[in-house]
């Protein structure tokens, strides 16, 4: 299964780099440098998609008690950090050529920033509590309140004047990119979902084999 | 403007590193714990 998972991974990584550099068309603004756009845009997709499963899997934890939905949660939070930093990253080193700068404290980054130091918190706290039973409380309460910055993150291009453009896909209405645009985006979100099935299914059988051998 | 292919390769460069690497800790891990279950169960 996990060989399977991999293996799917692998050709849509592929796939989503030919779409990227072989298939998608130069910008005619920005020129090349658009391109780290496919791994931008996907990375912080993985990022709102990493942190939902994290609210879902923490609630369902409150309630039921299951210890996998806690291990979900743990290995999702892990993956979602990851993903995160890798779209302040890559968006800092795209927004150097075209913005002109590093980092500006404008409101997109800035709530970027505050989702990733609470979910970097978030695993902290997991580490630091010794009772698991505990820890795992403590860690659902966190990753439902942390959840609620996701939205402020995402609209924050609406609610402030930002550097940042809005969003150009995940948007309501009509999309104004070119297709062809569209397809190798598509790839890639559908690439990088795949690494997070497979990175998260990978965490979630250590974390119970961690578990088993603690116990 | 300019196509700034430095940047590109930067940005794909270090998505790649960073993912290697932590794919690469699972692994490890996972190996490492493998080969502590063994002798216990050999001794079983």
């Amino acid at each position: 299964m996990f060989r399977v998972v991999g293996g799917l991974t692998l050709v849509a990584l592929a796939a989503g780099l030919v779409m990227a550099f072989g298939v998608a068309p130069r910008e005619v603004t920005q020129g090349n440098v658009q391109r780290i756009m496919y791994l931008h845009v996907p990375s912080v997709w993985v990022a709102y998609l990493a942190f939902a499963v994290v609210l879902v899997a923490s609630i369902v934890y409150l309630a039921r008690r299951l210890d996998g939905a806690d291990r979900l949660a743990h290995a999702s939070a892990e993956v979602g950090v990851l993903f995160t930093g890798l779209t302040i990253a890559t968006g800092s080193i795209w927004g150097k050529p075209t913005w002109g700068t590093w980092w500006t404290w404008d409101a997109r980054l800035t709530s970027v920033s505050i989702l990733f130091v609470m979910y970097l918190g978030y695993l902290l706290l997991r580490g630091m509590i010794e009772d698991p039973d505990q820890g795992a409380r403590y860690a659902a309460v966190l990753g439902i309140v942390a959840a609620f910055n996701i939205p402020l993150v995402h609209f924050s291009v609406y609610w402030w004047r930002t550097l940042h453009q809005p969003p150009s896909l995940m948007k309501p209405g009509p999309g104004t990119m070119p297709g062809v645009i569209v397809a190798a985006l598509m790839v890639n979100f559908v690439a990088f979902s795949l690494l997070y099935i497979y990175f998260v299914a990978m965490r979630v059988r250590l974390l119970r084999r961690e578990a088993e051998a603690a116990a | 403007m300019p196509d700034n292919w430095g940047f590109v390769l930067l940005a794909y460069g270090l998505a790649a590193v960073v993912l290697i690497v932590y794919w690469r800790r699972l692994v490890r891990r996972e190996r490492a714990l493998e080969a502590e279950s063994q002798p216990a169960a050999r001794r079983t």
